[in-house]
């Protein structure tokens, strides 16, 4: 597989013109909430759903084009389960097998290569109904590399399984993709699954691409560590707050009610975004590929008081804080020139955290809401609304 | 769009005949109801008929409870599309390299394969409560019947699978059974012989394409067919069958090509 290009208008909302290339031999990622569009996406690459507008090509092969061809080529294990559960686990091998129009001979040999990697030899003769829901997983995902695809499908391969399961089954797909050089485009809504698996991770959503990187530049993106200091008193932090925010090397100082460092996060950035969106557009356009283009806080410090009376005014922050975070680059290093600085104030700190951004941050610093946040934020619902508005327009003729 | 492909087919009528003979429970409950009605009625309201059926009501019912059993296994057959779809199994299929025909004719010619099946069953069940006469004729006849059962079978799958392909929730089954079953069974003829019954009843039963069916195995393992459709009637009902047969194929393999997975 060369080259994955695909530009359409499906489904109205479902997945709206996007556009990508995967390389040969990549653990491409899609990245997004429930609903986000990938299933949608991965149907139309597999010629299951025929995409109302736009094209792309897997393995070479057009989808509207040659889809017999594109389907020889491609291995798919679905999110729901797909197994006929009233046969055996090899009759389920040996039906796709038949229907990927394998010798007899083929079949045999592959079934058995394909059972021992998967740990089912074993129970092989025995119904599918007897499984376990990861031994069904693991089925799942022999059957979709038994015809040996160029490029194999997996829709949330580890939805719903627990930890051990999952880790057996994310060392399988690296095994995979290193062993037989199978390319492998998987779609998750667990952030650390993206980030331990995938080469390149694609943010989906409401069917829009917002970011595609690898894991470390994307959570570069975010320019720093996140340094968490507990005052004791709110006073205290509030006299802080604009020493800190004085200092050139800090990105940015942002004031947290609450004790989970997360929660402030999402605060922070959120008004960020919605102060910083000045042209109607609340998300910044993200350019594919590069580094360039993609969100960073703002370094302004107009913007940043800006915000944090803003903060004051509408979320009551300002009124009783404990908490800073600051955006820091090398944290590590600046750790202790921090402490300094406080100490230098003759204010005491209660506690002190250093995270790593995670995915996590970054899919929210790029949607403006939590991956598994559930209700969704002021934002997301109009921009839910938007894109209900817009589906309306679409549908409706003149 | 791919060709035909002789072992998509044929993997797909191998899994319908295994998981037949694995769904044991259910044939031995549909034997078992088709033995009550021939062993009960049969024998129930056979007094009450006395001679006038010109035999045994046993005998007058026999081939109707064959079509029956052929029916009910057959609609059921092409209406586990919706299953497939449910459990997800429908994908496998879809996204192979396999044209949806060939998964239909494999779905249809294994349907039609496991219903006759049950409706030989009940041919050699029926055979034993003494229901035919058995001489060479009936001998020649059985053949005859194995091949109408096939034909029979093959069209109310393709039915089967036209309402199954149509329909998205399962929940619907009963309704196909109440108001799709019952009246093509009860219409066939199974029961009491067109010619007594009022003329609109018999005009609905015309339209029965399963009251052929039933004519058509009571001409071969008994050996009479219905006067109301005239001296070539066994033409006319064998040419009504063929009809339905290819026309509920097209039906079914159309609908089932643009079903969504």
């Amino acid at each position: 597989m060369k080259e994955l290009t695909r530009v359409f208008n499906g489904e109205v909302t479902a997945v709206d013109n996007i556009s990508f290339t995967v390389e040969e031999g990549e653990i491409f990622g899609f990245l997004g909430p429930n609903g986000a569009g990938k299933t949608t996406t991965l149907n139309m690459l597999a010629t299951i759903l025929r995409p109302t507008n736009g094209t792309a090509s897997v393995n070479g092969f057009d989808i509207h084009e040659d889809p017999d061809s594109v389907r020889r080529s491609i291995g798919f294990v679905f999110q729901d389960p797909t197994l006929d559960i009233e046969l055996t686990g090899r009759e389920n091998l040996d039906f796709h097998g038949r229907l990927y129009g394998l010798s007899k001979k083929e079949r045999e040999e592959r079934i058995a290569e394909i059972l021992e990697v998967v740990q089912l030899t074993d129970r092989a003769d025995a119904y599918v109904k007897t499984y376990s829901g990861g031994m069904k997983r693991r089925l799942e995902i022999a059957r979709g590399l038994l015809h040996y695809p160029k490029v194999l499908f997996l829709d949330e391969p580890t939805l719903g399984l627990d930890p051990q399961t999952r880790r057996a089954i994310w060392d399988y797909i690296q095994k995979l993709n290193q062993e037989h050089n199978v390319t492998i485009i998987l779609t998750t809504h667990y952030t650390e699954e993206a980030d331990h698996l995938c080469d390149r991770i694609q943010i989906i959503d409401f069917g829009k691409i917002v970011a595609l990187d690898t894991p470390d530049n994307l959570k570069a993106t975010l320019e720093g560590d996140i340094v968490g200091l507990t005052f004791k008193e709110t006073a205290e932090a509030q006299k802080m707050l604009p020493i800190l925010n004085e200092i050139d090397w800090v990105n940015s100082a942002i004031p947290v009610s609450g004790e989970n460092s997360q929660a402030g996060m999402s605060s922070m950035i959120q008004m960020m975004r919605s102060m910083g969106g000045g042209g109607g557009e609340m998300m910044p356009a993200m350019g594919g590929g590069g580094g360039g283009g993609h969100p960073s806080m703002p370094k302004d410090p107009e913007k940043i008081t800006e915000a944090m009376k803003m903060m004051a005014e509408h979320g009551g922050l300002m009124r009783s804080f404990r908490n800073i975070h600051l955006l820091v680059d090398d944290a590590s290093k600046r750790l202790p020139e921090i402490i300094k600085r406080v100490d230098k104030v003759g204010i005491e700190l209660a506690s002190v955290t250093m995270n790593k951004p995670s995915l996590d941050d970054v899919f929210l610093s790029v949607t403006g809401r939590r991956i598994r946040d559930e209700q969704g934020s002021m934002m997301s619902m109009f921009r839910r609304f938007r894109t209900m508005r817009q589906a309306r327009g679409g549908r409706t003729p003149r | 769009m791919e060709p035909i492909s002789g072992q998509a087919i044929y993997v797909v009528l191998l899994r319908e005949l295994k998981r037949f003979w694995r769904a044991k429970p259910r044939l031995i409950a549909s034997i078992a109801q088709s033995f009550f009605f021939l062993l009960i009625l049969g024998f129930g309201i056979g007094g009450l008929f006395g001679g006038a059926l010109g035999g045994s009501y046993l005998t007058y019912i026999a081939p109707g409870i064959i079509a029956m059993s052929l029916l009910f296994a057959s609609v059921f057959s092409g209406v586990s599309v919706i299953f497939d779809r449910q459990f997800g199994f429908f994908k496998e299929m879809l996204v192979a390299p396999v044209s949806r025909t060939s998964i239909i004719s494999g779905k249809i010619f294994g349907g039609a394969l496991t219903a006759s099946i049950q409706g030989f069953l009940i041919l050699v069940i029926s055979t034993l409560l003494g229901a035919y006469v058995i001489d060479f004729r009936f001998a020649l006849g059985v053949f005859g019947a194995v091949g109408i059962m096939l034909l029979i079978t093959a069209g109310f799958v393709g039915l089967g699978v036209a309402i199954g392909s149509a329909l998205t929730d399962f929940h619907a089954f009963q309704l196909i059974t109440t108001f799709v079953m019952w009246p093509l069974f009860m219409l066939s003829g199974v029961f009491f012989p067109i010619e007594t019954a009022p003329l609109p009843l018999q005009i609905v039963m015309l339209g029965d394409p399963l009251f052929y069916g039933v004519e058509l195995l009571r001409f071969c393992l008994v050996g009479t067919i219905t006067p109301i459709l005239g001296p070539f009637g066994l033409f006319i009902a064998l040419g009504v069958i063929v009809g339905f047969t290819l026309a509920m194929i097209a039906v079914g393999t159309v609908l089932f090509a643009r079903a969504e997975a």
